[in-house]
């Protein structure tokens, strides 16, 4: 631990940036950013069954689309309000459902969703 | 004096760094199967198809030894090329399931949109995407048709992340070269904002092929370049941390040259082998996973890459940079040949 406080205060005095952010000469920058792991699932309000296949678009940055227990995971990043929207992208095909848009505060490292969307009649 | 202060104070820091060798940046060569037949093959990384990809429950296995991890130990992917590899997103959410962090190394030719959002979804943090000149220069060492505009995709692609670590290697040669103000504008454009150069060490393919290797003084012709660019503030360039270049420290980087590969920076390679940097030679591993503990052979074995006193030898025996350089990167050591392979600092001192 002293050792660990005495290497920050040297390297700090060499007045060299980055010091503890290096890279190796053919590797990649390092991840040093915080981030949020959001899971859940998707499930139809009627009759609570998961669903497969509605796409997640999260930011307007990115999407992905449920598995067929309904389940999805993504990383992001830390964001005051994050703009979710959850829509059905295979017309009948596992169901018929509205769209919905949700905004979440993404400030902990892991956040659990369950997200129920409403059934569309098939003249809808 | 006040240059001279800020290098004393360095060598304590590299001193005291190799003491606690905290072990925060990992490569893991996932695959050596590869979509590219570079020209350098085999000088940084290696296309061999007689290993199949490195399951990846055998990794993980390896990296629960790892008992004390900082916040942001990145664990690298890197091939051959890891997009060859069908579950890379999986390897991805495992790694940080553990609490690791992962970042990767790509060519780009197979990074479209759709891997784009779904390498970012598993917890991709930093990328890293190699471009080597403008269309006819990349395709010419790629040695692969097609290729500059696939590499131009994934630069698009992955400069309009704002969660993204990214940026973009460059290896110089004689093709190139000229090409290096045009580049940097290219880059400039595309909205990238890290760009590193480097050169080819020469062994592997690269040995024999001049067009491959700098003269000492096109290797000061890219100092000098980067010493420019970067008093611009346009780009974060930057020459890789590959070698020691004398006068031309702190004027082509954020710090001085301090070779990681065994302080903070050790690899998995696609045989289970444990080393640093993939690059280096493989008679330097340490250990296996397959039969070793990782952490364990981190912790107590490495002797060679934290005690360099065995490179004081040949050209660097009596040369008055040596404690600012200690033997030059790693990787410039092969075999048994006990000799340096390259200075960088003599090498630019090189009349004309």
């Amino acid at each position: 631990m002293t050792k660990n406080w005495i290497r920050r205060l040297i390297g700090g005095l060499s007045f060299t940036t980055a010091l503890f952010a290096f890279q190796a000469c053919y590797g990649t920058p390092g991840d040093g950013w915080d981030d949020v792991y959001i899971h859940g699932t998707v499930k139809s309000k009627s009759s609570g069954e998961p669903i497969e296949n509605i796409q997640i678009k999260i930011n307007n940055e990115g999407y992905i689309s449920t598995k067929e227990n309904g389940q999805f995971s993504f990383y992001t990043s830390f964001n005051e309000s994050l703009p979710i929207s959850f829509e059905d992208i295979d017309s009948l095909e596992n169901g018929y459902f509205y769209s919905k848009d949700t905004v979440i505060k993404a400030l902990k490292s892991e956040i659990l969703l369950e997200i129920f969307l409403d059934e569309k009649t098939i003249q809808e | 004096m006040f240059l001279k202060i800020k290098k004393y104070l360095f060598r304590k820091f590299k001193k005291l760094e190799t003491d606690v060798h905290d072990l925060n940046y990992l490569f893991w060569e996932c695959t050596t199967r590869c979509n590219h037949n570079c020209l350098h093959c085999g000088s940084d990384c290696t296309k061999d198809s007689s290993f199949p990809d490195m399951p990846l429950q055998d990794f993980l296995k390896a990296l629960e030894t790892i008992k004390e991890k900082s916040k942001f130990f990145t664990v690298v992917l890197t091939g051959g090329e890891p997009l060859l590899r069908k579950d890379i997103e999986k390897c991805g959410q495992e790694i940080r399931k553990l609490g690791f962090r992962w970042s990767m190394v790509t060519n780009g030719y197979l990074y479209d949109k759709e891997k784009h959002f779904s390498l970012q979804n598993a917890g991709l943090g930093a990328l890293t995407i190699s471009i080597d000149g403008m269309k006819d220069s990349h395709n010419w060492l790629r040695n692969t048709p097609n290729s500059f505009k696939k590499v131009d995709e994934a630069i698009g692609l992955a400069a309009t992340s704002k969660r993204l670590n990214f940026d973009v290697v460059t290896c110089v040669n004689q093709k190139n070269i000229n090409e290096l103000p045009e580049i940097y504008d290219y880059l400039i454009k595309k909205g990238v904002k890290a760009w590193r150069l480097f050169t080819t060490t020469p062994i592997g393919r690269a040995k024999n092929n001049p067009d491959l290797n700098l003269s000492g003084q096109q290797l000061k012709y890219v100092m000098d370049f980067i010493t420019e660019k970067r008093k611009l503030k346009k780009l974060d360039i930057k020459f890789s941390c590959e070698g020691y270049v004398g006068d031309y420290e702190l004027k082509v980087r954020d710090m001085f040259f301090f070779c990681r590969a065994g302080i903070n920076i050790g690899s998995v390679l696609i045989d289970g082998s444990i080393s640093a940097c993939p690059n280096i030679d493989r008679s330097f591993a340490q250990g296996n996973i397959y039969k070793d503990n990782l952490f364990d052979v981190w912790q107590n074995k490495f002797s060679i890459f934290r005690n360099r006193e065995w490179t004081k030898t040949g050209i660097c025996k009596n040369c008055r940079d040596y404690k600012d350089c200690m033997g030059n990167g790693l990787h410039y050591w092969h075999g048994q040949t006990k000799e340096l392979i390259m200075c960088h600092k003599e090498k630019i001192s090189e009349p004309f």
